[in-house]
């Protein structure tokens, strides 16, 4: 069977909760819609690595990531970058749009030349408004990368 | 909002916790929340295959669990950019301590914000993960 995805990333209060629950979070705001609403919040919260989910709802934009001429063998994921320009809330529907790619070389001490390759994917609000920018870091090296 | 900490913070407070019983269990529990699930990081069958003792955890969830630090610190809504580069791997049975030091505290456009120099850390004081956060006095 294949996996149906619906377009955007819908940003639902049972995710929210869910996602923190898996990283031991308990604070209420992320998982009580009273606590929320007496913070004068509209929803729960989204924790803030919680757009990592967003990477397996696969809007055709929302990996972000240019694979293209990439070795899948020996990329490695060095970090990411996340700008808020508000929180995310649940009832939140974002739609993802990649944004600029920026790519450059170092000479790497244990797996040679490494190219890294800076992607940048910027989400915005069913009103248009940017919410969140995302920038992740990928790095190519010429071989096995031992820890 | 946490009207408290942004009257007292300054420069050099510093705010930890540890993550004791960091398990398989752990990583699964996060790839049916964050949708990951790449066998690498649940299947041990898998991982023997591909030359490794164990399972090993998702980066993001090391760096969801060390985003605790900020937003329990500062609050949920407070966070304004969180940026992490990853430096070792975790694996099941690693007890993970986060660990976050203010570093700049300042007001842009008339709103409070601090800067954060974050990591986390394995019980081999091996840094899994090198952060920066900046959190501010978001109202909503």
């Amino acid at each position: 069977m294949a996996h149906i995805h619906p377009p955007g990333f819908p940003i639902e209060r049972g995710k929210i909760h869910e996602f923190a629950n898996s990283l031991l979070d308990d604070d209420p705001l992320y998982h009580d819609l009273d606590a929320a609403l007496a913070a004068g919040l509209p929803s729960v919260v989204a924790p803030p690595t919680f757009s990592s989910a967003a990477a397996f709802f696969p809007d055709p934009n929302a990996q972000g990531m240019s694979m293209k001429g990439l070795d899948l063998r020996f990329l490695l994921h060095g970090g990411q970058e996340l700008v808020f320009e508000r929180p995310i809330f649940a009832g939140d529907e974002l739609h993802s749009e990649p944004g600029e790619t920026t790519s450059w070389e170092k000479e790497g001490r244990r797996g040679g030349t490494m190219k890294f390759i800076r992607n940048e994917m910027i989400w915005r609000d069913k009103a248009g408004e940017i919410v969140l920018r995302i920038f992740n870091t990928l790095i190519q090296t010429a071989g096995v990368v031992k820890d | 909002m946490r009207e408290k900490i942004w009257n007292q913070v300054k420069v050099g407070d510093e705010y930890s916790f540890e993550m004791k019983d960091v398990n398989r269990s752990s990583f699964v529990r996060y790839a049916g929340a964050g949708g990951d699930f790449n066998p690498i990081h649940h299947d041990q069958t898998f991982a023997e295959k591909a030359g490794l003792p164990t399972v090993f955890g998702m980066g993001m969830y090391t760096a969801g669990v060390l985003g605790r630090v900020p937003s329990e610190w500062f609050g949920p809504t407070s966070i304004r950019r969180y940026s992490i580069k990853f430096t070792s791997r975790i694996w099941a049975d690693d007890t993970v301590l986060c660990h976050g030091r203010v570093t700049k505290v300042y007001e842009e456009g008339g709103v409070r914000h601090a800067d954060l120099e974050l990591k986390a850390t394995n019980d081999k004081q091996e840094d899994l993960i090198r952060a920066e956060a900046t959190v501010r006095d978001w109202q909503p």
